[in-house]
């Protein structure tokens, strides 16, 4: 206890300024030892740098180049260099644009996370809502919106040689979607990365009618005499 | 009661900053390049460990510009569940072949423009 209050008292007169400054109370004798030991930061320098990265740069070929604010724009061309995954097939469409994550917004880009086959980016989904059945007045089943694929041109469905049944290169051929409202659809086709297009219902037209409409007055000749 | 974690299980945990997730993007990076012989070896792979560290590099640059950090956990923690699946030798040799379907499989490929798709009677 005395030994430290003597060191103490003979280390306040030789470190003031240090003690100012805010660095560590050197103990005394151990004048020499170097910064490094007891700066907890400071690691080796880095022996290459972020621009002596293997990959390829803006400079190196005149086939790589930055995207422009035009290019960025949504593009309605095939993307042919899409990468190829566990998923692609000789029937897979090729896709207009592989969400990658980048995307500016809020949105969960569950494409890059779900793991789902990169096809289905390339797919085209319609949202619509089912029409109400046509033999029946009943309506209960229009209320709600469906999300459906569009068929693939080949590999949708052919007669399979064994038995001939009807086989299908297409997964998603007789799946559907429902939703509560059209917006959930759309954002959920986002939010897949999906290529969508929304068809809006039909809405039946109706005409509010009242018999004794027939019965109103009107001055000068009748047109339609109503005798019956 | 002490419940021992698998070998090569990871505490789950989220990134403080983007430091932190770099960090861990590449240690994780470091990881699988140091297993690439492993993984030949422990799945008798005809493909080089050249080809492998780069199929590593490939998967790792398809997610380099995402942009939320939350995402970029949700892919550290998808490739560590890749990484102990992989060295525990719970996956079969088809489940790694996955990765090598563009070099391994002829018909894995999308064309090259559009007459070739045109021409193969593609969709």
């Amino acid at each position: 206890m005395s030994l430290l209050r003597l060191s103490s008292h003979s280390c306040r007169r030789l470190f003031r300024p240090e003690i100012t400054a805010g660095y560590n109370i050197r103990p005394f004798g151990r004048r020499h030892e170097s910064q490094a030991r007891t700066d907890p930061s400071n690691e080796p320098a880095p022996k290459s740098s972020p621009s002596e990265a293997p990959a390829a740069k803006a400079g190196d070929s005149s086939l790589i180049t930055q995207e422009g604010p035009l290019e960025g724009v949504a593009s309605h061309k095939p993307d042919y260099n899409a990468h190829v995954d566990h998923g692609t097939s000789s029937f897979s469409p090729v896709p207009k644009r592989v969400m990658d994550g980048s995307e500016p917004g809020e949105a969960v880009p569950a494409a890059v996370l779900s793991g789902a086959p990169l096809d289905l980016q390339a797919r085209t989904v319609r949202i619509y809502r089912p029409a109400k059945t046509a033999t029946q007045s009943g309506d209960w089943h229009g209320h709600h919106w469906r999300m459906d694929w569009d068929v693939l041109g080949k590999g949708h469905r052919w007669e399979n040689p064994l038995i001939g049944w009807q086989s299908s290169a297409d997964a998603m051929q007789g799946t559907h979607l429902n939703f509560k409202s059209k917006e959930d659809a759309i954002l959920f086709a986002q939010k897949q990365g999906y290529e969508y297009f929304v068809q809006e219902p039909n809405v039946r037209k109706f005409v509010p009618k009242a018999y004794a409409n027939n019965f109103v007055h009107t001055p000068g000749k009748l047109k339609v005499v109503r005798t019956k | 009661m002490v419940i021992n974690p698998t070998y090569l299980a990871q505490r789950t945990r989220t990134s403080a900053s983007w430091n932190d997730a770099k960090r861990r993007v590449l240690k994780s990076y470091r990881e699988w390049l140091r297993a690439g012989p492993e993984i030949q070896q422990m799945y008798s792979l005809n493909i080089p460990v050249s080809a492998i560290r780069t199929k590593i590099r490939q998967e790792f640059e398809r997610h380099r510009y995402v942009s939320q950090l939350q995402v970029v956990d949700m892919l550290l923690f998808q490739s560590h569940a890749e990484f102990q699946e992989t060295l525990n030798y719970w996956k079969q040799l088809s489940h790694v072949l996955k990765y090598f379907r563009a070099e391994e499989d002829p018909t894995a490929r999308l064309p090259r423009n559009f007459m070739q798709g045109f021409l193969e009677g593609r969709n």
